[in-house]
């Protein structure tokens, strides 16, 4: 239904907005820029600070007629207010006249400004805001230029208070307007920092532990407007009119939220580029203007550092050593070349489609098989029946069913729970069905909970209850199928005009969540819930790329170490299987030829016969498809090689696609996509290409079937979005990125659907009399090699450690944070570990974070000792 | 621990509020907190925080908002004398000057003894009846109104006898 529309005049434009709309933002639609500070188009209005000032006139009524008067020449008759109105609090009305010009509002926003400006210390000077700052704009705009007040009776107060370890307050600049409380109790529902005392005195307190404990910190910086709050990791760092700025995305989950990485050249650095910070971009339909402090803090694996390889390595008298790209290359070429059948290409979603693309390809011609790293399954379902285009989560509400299910979404991508909250908080039905509790269940219409490892079983137990073929259900899981809140669900699901179902791997490894994700996909075929927009199936992965994978024919292996066995020559790209699990030792026996290609020395790079260097993605082009199958791209916003000179001033987009291309001499880290093309031209193969991305993806468009018709320049269209934010609107949306390179593409979906019905086998399962089952889960701060290079999380990522029951902890005299011996009954291995009590926990359950050195791939057997 | 301590009077103030607005209960729970010590530090603040399902955040902001609650241990009796502006014409400021010099400590200060505060606060709606001021402790409010420095004085006398009798009460049980 359309909104009714309403008509008014704003400094005398004519203008037509739905109802409801505040004056403000009906002036920002044609161009009248209303001064705000508290106001932000993402939140409710508060009316605190003032500065939105305007002077208001409606028509005047004629009580008895209802009839508006009219003045002598016909025109309405407008009554104007006697003081000045907030135009972030009042909304539109027929007829209304805004003067936002006027003497009397100029006169007020100059008051305002100079109250403001009191106690402001106004150091803009070493202000990390200085530059993007609202309140210097505001100021340069509107300001009265000279201040009234004594400068000498300016309050002074504590400059350098670390609100937590990451985000740091000066107290003198806060301006008050409460912009970041209300964000983080609104938008983050993390209300972890709050306003203490009053008036004058008033300043920005955390009481949490640790301090400012939540993963969506660094936006409260964004929006603050001013330079109270700023990042630790770019507080002094440099100044923003130095910065060029890269559109990227982000690679650490499969959100695929949109950045802008901004680079510096500077002397400390020997004339480098270096990547000062990461801030989000505009994306309405991916992040809005959010990011979560993992995309904006954890970058640094993708900085150049000592660490990083630079040259080829090759295995020579037992040690590795390095050798020209000549050299590796020949040597790769020769042995993929005379074991053919036997290469096993295990590459992880971390890698680009133009990367997994080439890999592929090359594999394929040398009749080897290609292996996803992954610890999830599903995406031959999400790829016919997942998100189809047009899906935003924006536009579900109140006619949409939205199932989370296995996964705790804030965990394992932040962005999607943010967003599946605000669908919730518009009037969507939320289904939260979980082994344990989550953040999300906070939000949820039905939290539901399934026993521990009867994830698949569950949604079947909803299935059940709306078709006619009913699978067997196993034992353990009929307390829940007989529940009234799982039938009552069920037929909101099953009614609702849109469902959507996001699928995890908590708790589960690839045979479960292929079970789950197969049991999802009958959820949403009998309901006819796919193949539109705002319908379909999601698959929360591990990795950023993990969809484009899966589009692009890449499949985990249910089996991994028996393949990996079993193979002659073993080429492994972004991806270190041996530090997730030792167990894998065993592949590596020194008889098969190994090639590892990654950015740093990895355990598994240690154990390989060549190792190719490879460029970060800050280093490079490419695109990634994100989970709800969007392609996007990124940009090169660093020299790829650090030792060359830099061969453009600015490494902008246009002119990096150079940098990419291949050198008459090859040296330094290479492209992924690049180096297989290397060797596909050493072993005398057509159609790769090596050059640049935007060939490899015009390639891929042509060969991959649901990327036809794609092409760099359709990724890097935009339109129009709103809120407007960018330069000239930083007081408006905050120091968010405007979106000028690229809205990414969804992908059409494959032909599948009704046909994909499949039952999938059931087993019961019930947790053991003895001992425990461990299930692996994810944490967002993980001990991956992705986030360990970023130091100013360390704190937050902690030490290594497991999840126990009450019952648990108290037959092994453990408490909260104490050690135990955790042995892993199959593989025969144990390690210790702190331990965490959670009284929710059932008896028998132990929850182990992936990535912290526990080799756990799914539902693992284990016997707990405790250690001194 | 609060809630060992005062776990019945903390059951029915809960039971006054619907489990899902817990958090109305925070006001009351804080008072519980203050009279325990006269002040609230950060361990109730997380422990009601705790009771209430809400953040130790919230509830810092809460004590901090409200100029009653403390958040360091101050004097044992807190004497708070208006200083608004009508109490100021008939002399109150002044009152509270001398006071304190007699006390040997500044406004907002606590006398060695740790036993008396001395602070000036806003009106208390006793305008008319200036020099005037409330005495606050673990046992509740009174009020004190057209008081003189000798009044004042002689009432401090009369608390510090309160508390040694306490305490030699105390010490034989
Ligand atoms: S810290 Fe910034 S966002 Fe928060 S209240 Fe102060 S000025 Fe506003
Ligand atoms: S939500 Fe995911 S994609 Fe977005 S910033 Fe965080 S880790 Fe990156
Ligand atoms: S009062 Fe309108 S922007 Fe603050
Ligand atoms: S002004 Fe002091 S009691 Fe009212």
């Amino acid at each position: 239904m359309m909104a009714k529309m309403v008509s008014l005049t704003i400094d005398g434009k004519p203008v037509e907005v739905p109802e409801g709309t505040l004056v403000v933002n009906a002036a920002k639609k044609v161009g009248v820029d209303i001064p705000v500070f508290c106001y932000h188009p993402k939140m409710e209005p508060v009316g605190m600070c003032r500065m939105c000032l305007v002077e208001i006139g409606r028509p005047v009524i004629d009580r008895a007629s209802g009839q508006p008067l009219r003045e002598e020449d016909g025109s309405l008759k407008i009554q104007f207010g006697p003081k000045l109105e907030t135009a972030c609090t009042t909304p539109v009305s027929e007829g209304m006249v805004v003067l936002g010009a006027t003497e009397k509002v100029k006169a007020g926003r100059e008051d305002i400004l100079e109250f403001l400006l009191t106690s402001h210390p106004l150091d803009c000077p070493i202000c990390d805001k200085g530059g993007e700052c609202p309140l210097q704009n505001l100021t340069m705009g509107f300001g009265p230029g000279e201040s009234r007040y004594l400068y000498d009776d300016k309050k002074h107060l504590a400059k350098h208070v670390p609100l937590g370890e990451l985000i740091y307050l000066d107290r003198e600049r806060c301006i008050q307007c409460g912009r970041c409380v209300r964000f983080q109790e609104l938008i983050a529902d993390d209300p972890v920092i709050a306003f203490s005392q009053r008036g004058r005195s008033l300043e920005i307190v955390s009481y949490s532990e640790p301090g400012f404990d939540s993963y969506w910190s660094g936006n409260t910086t964004d929006i603050c407007p001013v330079g109270a709050l700023t990042t630790a990791d770019f507080r002094f760092r440099a100044r923003p009119w130095e910065l060029k700025a890269a559109a990227s995305i982000c690679n650490h989950c499969p959100v695929g939220c949109n950045l802008t990485l901004n680079v510096r050249r500077e002397a400390v650095s020997g004339g480098k580029w270096v990547l000062k910070r990461v801030m989000p971009r505009q994306n309405e339909a991916v992040n809005e203007i959010w990011i979560c402090d993992k995309g904006r803090l954890g970058y640094h694996f993708g900085a150049q550092n000592a660490e990083r390889l630079e040259k080829p390595l090759v295995r020579k008298n037992g040690e590795l050593q390095p050798a020209t790209w000549q050299e590796a290359l020949e040597l790769v070429t020769e042995r993929f070349q005379s074991v053919g059948r036997g290469l096993i290409t295990l590459a992880s979603g971390r890698l680009s489609n133009e990367d997994l693309f080439n890999l592929g390809k090359l594999t394929r011609s040398l009749g080897g098989k290609s292996i996803l790293y992954s610890s999830m399954a599903g995406g031959d379902l999400t790829t016919q029946i997942g998100f189809a285009p047009g899906t935003n989560f924006a536009d579900m509400g109140k006619e949409s069913a939205i199932l989370v299910v296995g996964s705790d979404l804030e965990e394992e991508a932040p962005l999607w729970w943010l967003r599946v909250r605000q669908a919730a908080k518009r009037g969507a039905t939320l289904i939260v069905l979980n082994a344990r509790q989550t953040k999300l269940d906070r939000d949820a219409h039905y939290s539901l909970r399934f026993p521990f490892g009867t994830a698949a079983a569950a949604v079947l137990a909803l299935v059940n209850t709306l078709s006619p073929k009913r699978p067997e259900l196993p034992e353990s899981i009929q307390e829940l199928a007989r529940s009234s809140e799982l039938k009552a669900a069920a037929k909101a699901f099953a009614e609702a005009k849109d469902a959507a179902i996001l699928f995890g791997g908590d708790g589960m490894g690839l045979a479960e969540t292929q079970a789950l994700a197969q049991a999802c996909a009958n959820l949403l075929l009998i309901t006819d819930h796919f193949g539109r927009p705002n319908n379909g199936l999601l698959g929360v992965w591990p990795r950023a790329n993990d969809q484009g994978a899966w589009e692009l024919g890449w499949q985990p292996s249910m089996n991994l170490p028996a393949d990996l066995a079993q193979a002659q020559a073993l080429y492994i790209v972004a991806a270190d299987p041996v530090s997730d699990d030792p167990a894998y030792l065993n592949a590596f026996d020194g008889q098969k030829f190994v090639v590892v290609q990654d950015l740093y020395l990895s355990q598994t790079a240690r154990l390989a016969d060549v190792v190719f260097p490879a460029q970060a993605w800050t280093e490079r082009e490419g695109s990634y498809t994100s989970g709800e199958r969007r392609v996007q791209r990124y940009y090169p916003a660093l020299q790829p090689n650090a030792a060359l000179p830099p061969r453009v001033e600015s490494p902008g987009s246009r002119r990096a696609q150079v940098l990419t291309g291949l050198r008459a001499e090859l040296d330094g880290p290479q492209a992924d996509f690049a180096i297989p093309a290397f060797l596909a031209e050493k072993l005398g193969y057509e159609g790769f290409v090596h050059a640049s991305a935007s060939l490899v993806f015009a390639r891929l468009a042509a060969e991959a079937p649901s990327f036809g018709g794609l092409s760099y320049q359709k990724l890097a269209e935009v339109h129009e979005q709103w809120p407007i934010v960018g330069r000239s609107d930083l007081y408006y949306g905050g120091t968010t990125y405007e979106n000028t390179q690229g809205l990414g593409v969804q992908l059409p979906l494959a032909q599948g659907g009704a046909s994909l019905l499949s039952w999938p086998q059931v087993a019961d399962f019930k947790l053991p009399k003895l001992g425990g089952i461990a299930f692996p889960i994810t944490r967002l701060y993980d001990r991956g090699a992705t986030l360990m290079h970023s130091q100013l999380l360390h704190k937050r990522i902690g030490e290594p450690y497991i999840i126990l029951s009450k019952q648990e902890a108290s037959r092994l005299k453990i408490s909260q944070g104490g050690f135990v011996r955790i042995t892993f009954t199959d593989a025969e291995r144990s390690v210790v570990v702190q331990a965490k009590v959670d009284e929710g926990l059932p008896e028998r359950v132990v929850l182990a974070p992936r990535s912290f050195g526990l080799p756990i791939s799914g539902p693992t057997p284990v016997e707990l000792k405790p250690a001194g | 621990m609060l809630a060992e301590k005062y776990a019945q009077e903390i059951q029915t103030i809960l039971a006054k509020y619907p489990p899902d607005q817990r958090r109305s209960a925070v006001m009351p729970l804080l008072y519980i907190a203050q009279r325990d010590k006269m002040y609230v530090n950060r361990e109730d603040m997380a422990e009601i925080a705790e009771i209430l399902g809400i953040t130790p955040t919230e509830v810092a902001s809460i004590v901090g908002f409200y100029s009653l609650y403390y958040e360091e241990q101050k004097g044992k009796y807190h004497i708070q004398v208006c200083t608004d502006l009508p109490c100021a014409l008939r002399g109150a400021e002044r009152f509270m000057q001398e006071l304190c010099s007699r006390l040997n400590i500044r406004p907002g200060e606590t006398t060695a003894d740790g036993l008396i505060t001395v602070e000036p606060v806003m009106c208390l709606a006793a305008c008319d009846k200036a020099p005037m001021f409330q005495v606050q402790s673990g046992a509740g409010l009174s009020y004190h109104e057209n008081q003189t420095v000798e009044s004042a004085l002689a009432l401090i006398e009369q608390l510090r006898s309160d508390a040694t009798r306490k305490r030699g009460r105390d010490s034989h049980v």
